[in-house]
């Protein structure tokens, strides 16, 4: 029994270890390991340090335990012969007391160190087009959790710090110049400051590759960064369980250059595109008045009509309903701004793709998504008060009107972007 | 009080029979039907009664925890429904947690401490059975949330604040979560009450606090720790259970509210609790491993005073499982030094069980074998640890699998292993009849190898960015085969409680016709094992006179002028004999069984209709006052022998007596 079992246990080791090394080599988007930012990187060090002093020691313990328990291995005891009655020893245990105080006392000068540095920030002003006007823009996003997506706010115009939103309840922020969701544009090589906040539960913000995590706490504000080294799209997902749709609670930064994101910001600030033939229809909606469509209307300008009267009580697009827009039915009070939906490639909390990898729109999910989203992602959309899209009961001509609309809610990402985002 | 300097003593039979007392109520007379285990105040049966509930919660926990497995074996499982997974996966930790290794250590403190002090019971029988019944309550009130409650609690065992509110979590679940462990919480401290009296007060003629067995030490530490936890939580979950019954904003952020102040409370029992799993497996380490290396516990002071350093530290912690919830970076820094620190004590006392083995004639019986595998697991457990008490660090690791691995790595490894060895080592002493050795080693390599398949992998997984409490996960992200591995390993360690349960039934077959294994089958070392097997219902024919420490194993053996070890005595000879004539032994009650019945409920009285709440009610007042008012000893029964140990002024013993009861 005794000889087999210890070899099981030393070929149970040796393959768990070789499994372990082929594991960490593996290509997972969210991979801690593999820092991309110089915030994750000085993580990483510290971690690789940890990792090598803690296995040093484990190997050692395993080693002495081994040799032994095959040392002085003597089975059944069959006589009164004892080995010697050793009680102790006060050197060798003052010893290995303070030696492991030791090892800890330089870990801990090293975690000090990279601690404070993770949680400091830099003034790194950029120089930014906003509207037209220069604008010394300290790179700095508000995030918002929700159940069960991610909002990204950005104030362009005025440096918006988590102290000028002490006391300010997430569901009542000051308006933003930008207003996205489930995606966060950056621009790359630069500290982006984060102010995080929820307006339901508590949700955690992680984008493994830039940083490590940051918990959303409903009436707190809490400060955190990112940092990009080249462009590129980098996954994260919600990591503090906050409830059905936890698992589907996904976002993506997508870090651009200086001169791309000063597009992006250009393309954002504008107002929605109006489908043609259905400016009358959107102006009269703006001025509480009623219209109707031309006969002839495109699918766009029905999809229009279709948004007006199924979604301006949850969604915002500006230029058609900011006018009116006093928040969502919704226990966060919030659901994702659609001004520029199509700008981006993912919805419904980054877990379904707009665009399909060849660059066309995803129809069938999006589709899907319209008939039923809780088929889709779970949600509690039916209780009391919704959390989560509710099944409108749409009929297909009017998915497919609405699906024509949305599309227009350009500009459409390019397709290294659409490649780059792809989630399944 | 039950201060007993002196235990009674039995041998002689100067009967002193007190006057029927005033009272209505008469104490039932023990039996073997089942009335005898509904009444008993035995710690012995109480002990037993815990270890069967507990092992019963760990098929119920275990099950839940192979329904999670197989809804991750594959991405995009579909097992159960993302609702339906949430729930399951917090019952999972709760049934694991409270009405499992809890429990289990609760079986083993109840039954061996009374025995390693040399006492006869502990200090209040019927508070002892009071906690038995009410933990057996809870346990089933927070289950019945399944069958009345529309479904398990979907907040996780951490349950935190405002998830845990009405809005988000509109089933009854949270409801029994927070009142399932209100009870649950009655029962642990009450029964750490009664167990550190007894540690303090009843412990054997002798028996300084460095004679006392390194088990019950920890055990003393642990009941320390719940003593002090248990009010912190509960004083969080009447907030809780106020908030979601009758509308009170302690939790709710839009009426002012920190959600962190829920952390702060949760944690601040949290934290210790882990310790409270995990201290009873080095107190049963620190029994076996020095029994099977033939040799006593290396720097038994050393081991002693970790622990307690353990338990004093382990209050300074409990931040670290909120370095990422926005604390602040100082508070950060704060608590992530304090977690490192609390390594050392941790640290020593493995070195310490390494070192009694170092120079020893090892003995690989199953205990043994559960022993070792439970300090190296731990070991792992320790070490990763570590690595998240580094805060930055830990930013990239928590709430990832990574932490999942960690703490089953201590909970599992260290705590389950540690006890299922106990089981395997204190089985003869408590049925009277050994495990099977051979199934016994099957079953731990069953363990050892499930385990890492399970938890190994799990390391990996959160290092590639896998989230816990996700019910599922995409293709993309590289998480397939790690989940696919554990969820083998899984279905092995519930292969390994079959070959367990089967040992148990082989084992208790075959002992007709193996030989008895008589008081001492493993020449152990502390006083349980100088009684018969299985232990007679009065323990101690006479209370031994303790002159140090490893009591039994010096009565056992000596030393000769070379200082060479050599037995003194046979086991036979040194051994208790079983054979005292009438001892007297607390009187069993059924009042214990009637106050518990009252708690679950006031429980479902205060969840779906209060009229519910007055049976209950009465049943506990009622309960509690025939308590008090029922003869504290039964007048016919055996008084034992004389008591000259009480003072010869003092010949009525029912008197003595009354105050040893609650």
């Amino acid at each position: 029994m005794r000889k087999p079992s210890r070899r099981t246990l030393f070929l149970g080791f040796s393959v768990l270890l070789g499994l372990l090394l082929s594991g960490c080599a593996s290509n997972a988007e969210l991979d801690t390991l593999k820092p991309k930012g110089p915030v994750s990187r000085e993580i990483n060090t510290l971690s690789n340090w940890v990792f090598i002093a803690g296995g040093v020691v484990l190997l050692t313990i395993f080693v002495a335990v081994i040799y032994i328990a095959i040392k002085f291995h003597a089975g059944k005891p069959d006589n009164d012969e004892f080995p010697e009655q050793i009680h102790g020893n006060s050197t060798l245990e003052i010893g290995w007391t303070i030696l492991p105080a030791m090892i800890m006392a330089v870990i801990a000068v090293g975690t000090l160190i990279t601690h404070f540095a993770v949680n400091s920030t830099e003034a790194n002003a950029m120089e930014i087009q906003v509207d037209g006007a220069p604008q010394n823009w300290e790179p700095t996003v508000v995030v918002v959790g929700q159940q069960w997506w991610w909002e990204y706010r950005y104030y362009l115009s005025d440096n918006i710090t988590a102290a000028d939103l002490k006391g300010v309840s997430a569901k009542d922020l000051p308006p933003a110049d930008i207003v996205t969701s489930g995606q966060m544009i950056v621009p790359s090589g630069e500290e982006i400051e984060l102010i995080i906040t929820s307006r339901d539960v508590i949700h955690s913000h992680w984008i493994p590759a830039l940083n490590g995590k940051r918990d959303a706490v409903p009436g707190r504000y809490s400060p955190w960064k990112i940092q990009a080294d080249n462009p590129g799209v980098y996954f994260g997902q919600c990591t503090e369980f906050c409830g059905l749709s936890h698992a589907r609670m996904r976002m993506q930064v997508v870090a651009v250059d200086n001169h791309d994101f000063q597009v992006w910001i250009n393309n954002q600030m504008r107002p929605a595109a109006v489908p043609a033939g259905a400016e009358a229809l959107v102006a009269a909606y703006r001025n509480d008045e009623s219209a109707t469509l031309p006969d002839n209307a495109s699918a766009a300008a029905r999809g229009a009509e279709a948004f007006i009267s199924n979604c301006t009580s949850c969604h915002l697009i500006n230029g058609v309903n900011d006018l009116s827009y006093t928040g969502a039915n919704q226990v966060s009070g919030a659901a994702p701004n659609l001004t520029h939906l199509a700008s981006r490639t993912t919805f419904a909390g980054a877990v379904l793709n707009l665009y399909n990898a060849d660059g066309s729109l995803n129809r069938d999910d999006l589709s899907a998504w319209l008939r039923d989203p809780a088929a889709l992602k779970d949600n509690a959309s039916t209780d009391p008060i919704p959390r989560g899209m509710p099944n409108l009961g749409l009929s297909e001509n009017t998915i497919s009107d609405l699906v024509a609309y949305l599309s227009t809610l350009g500009p459409k990402p390019s397709m290294q972007q659409i490649h780059d985002t792809q989630v399944n | 009080m039950a201060i007993v300097e002196k235990p009674l003593s039995l041998d002689a039979a100067d009967v002193v029979v007190a006057n029927r007392p005033l009272g209505v109520l008469t104490r039932p007379k023990g039996g073997n039907g089942w009335r005898d285990w509904l009444s008993t105040v035995d710690h012995k049966k109480i002990g037993v009664m815990y270890g069967v509930t507990a092992m019963f919660f760990f098929v119920v926990g275990g099950s839940e925890a192979l329904l999670i497995r197989s809804q991750l074996a594959v991405p995009n499982g579909r097992v159960l429904s993302a609702d339906v997974y949430n729930q399951v996966y917090t019952m999972h930790g709760l049934t694991m947690i409270f009405l499992f290794v809890m429990p289990l250590a609760a079986a083993f403190a109840n039954y061996l401490i009374p025995l390693q002090i040399g006492a006869r019971d502990v200090a209040f029988p019927r508070l002892n059975a009071l906690t038995y019944w009410i933990f057996l309550g809870g346990a089933i009130f927070l289950n019945s949330t399944w069958l009345v409650g529309g479904g398990g609690a979907d907040c996780g065992w951490f349950c935190y604040s405002p998830n845990s509110g009405v809005i988000f979590s509109p089933s009854h679940g949270v409801d029994f979560y927070a009142i399932g462990l209100i009870i649950l919480g009655i029962a642990s401290l009450v029964s750490a009450v009664n167990l550190i009296t007894t540690v303090i007060n009843m412990r054997a003629p002798g028996m300084t606090w460095f004679r006392v067995p390194v088990f019950t030490w920890m055990m003393l530490v642990t009941q320390f720790l719940l003593l002090f936890a248990l009010p912190v939580i509960t004083v969080a979950l009447f907030f809780l259970m106020f908030d979601r019954l009758f509308g009170s904003q302690f939790f709710n952020p839009d009426t002012g509210a920190d959600p962190l102040l829920w952390q702060h409370l949760f944690w601040i029992f949290g934290h210790p609790e882990v310790y409270i799993v995990v201290l009873p497996a080095f107190g049963i380490f620190s029994e076996i491993i020095p029994t099977f290396s033939r040799k006593p516990l290396f720097g038994y002071s050393f081991v002693v005073f970790s622990g307690i350093a353990i338990g004093f530290m382990g209050w300074g912690v409990w931040a670290h499982h909120m370095f990422v919830s926005g604390i602040g970076p100082v508070s950060v820094a704060a608590f992530s030094l304090s977690t490192m620190f609390i390594a050392v004590p941790t640290g020593v006392k493995i070195l310490n069980w390494i070192a009694t083995m170092w120079g020893g004639k090892i003995w690989y019986a199953t205990p043994m074998l559960f022993s070792v595998g439970a300090v190296t697991m731990f070991t792992i457990g320790g070490i990763s640890g570590v690595t998240e008490a580094l805060a930055p660090v830990d930013s990239q690791q928590t709430d990832t699998y990574y932490i999942v691995a960690h703490f089953h790595y201590v909970m599992f490894g260290g705590g389950v292993m540690g006890l299922l060895g106990a089981c395997y080592f204190w089985w003869p002493k408590v049925f009277g009849h050994m495990l099977n050795e051979r199934i016994g080693k099957v079953h731990f390599w069953l363990v050892l190898i499930g385990m890492n398949l399970t938890f190994g992998p799990m390391h990996i997984l959160g290092l590639q960015g896998m989230s816990r409490r996700i019910d599922t996960y995409s293709a993309g992200f590289g998480f397939a085969l790690w989940n696919a591995v554990a969820t083998i390993g899984a279905f092995t360690i519930a292969f390994s409680l079959l070959v367990f349960f089967f040992n148990i039934w082989k084992s208790k077959k075959d002992a007709t016709h193996l030989p008895k294994p008589g008081p001492d089958p493993w020449d152990a070392r502390s006083l349980e094992w100088m009684l018969q097997s299985p232990t007679p219902e009065h323990n101690f024919d006479v209370v031994p006179e303790i002159n140090g420490l490893d009591e039994w194993w010096h009565r056992k053996y000596g030393y000769d002028d070379d200082g060479k070890v050599i037995r003194i005595a046979t086991v036979e000879e040194a051994a208790q004999k079983g054979d005292a004539i009438n001892p007297h032994l607390p009187s069993p009650s059924f009042w214990p069984i009637v106050v518990a019945t009252g708690l679950p409920l006031i429980g479902y009285g205060l969840i779906f209709n209060l009229w519910l709440a007055v049976p209950g009610g009465l049943a506990v007042a009622g309960g509690l006052y025939a308590w008090a008012l029922e003869p504290t000893d039964d007048p016919d029964g055996p008084h034992g022998g004389h008591h000259d140990d009480h003072g010869d002024d003092q010949p009525v013993v029912v008197g003595a007596e009354s105050n040893e009861e609650s």
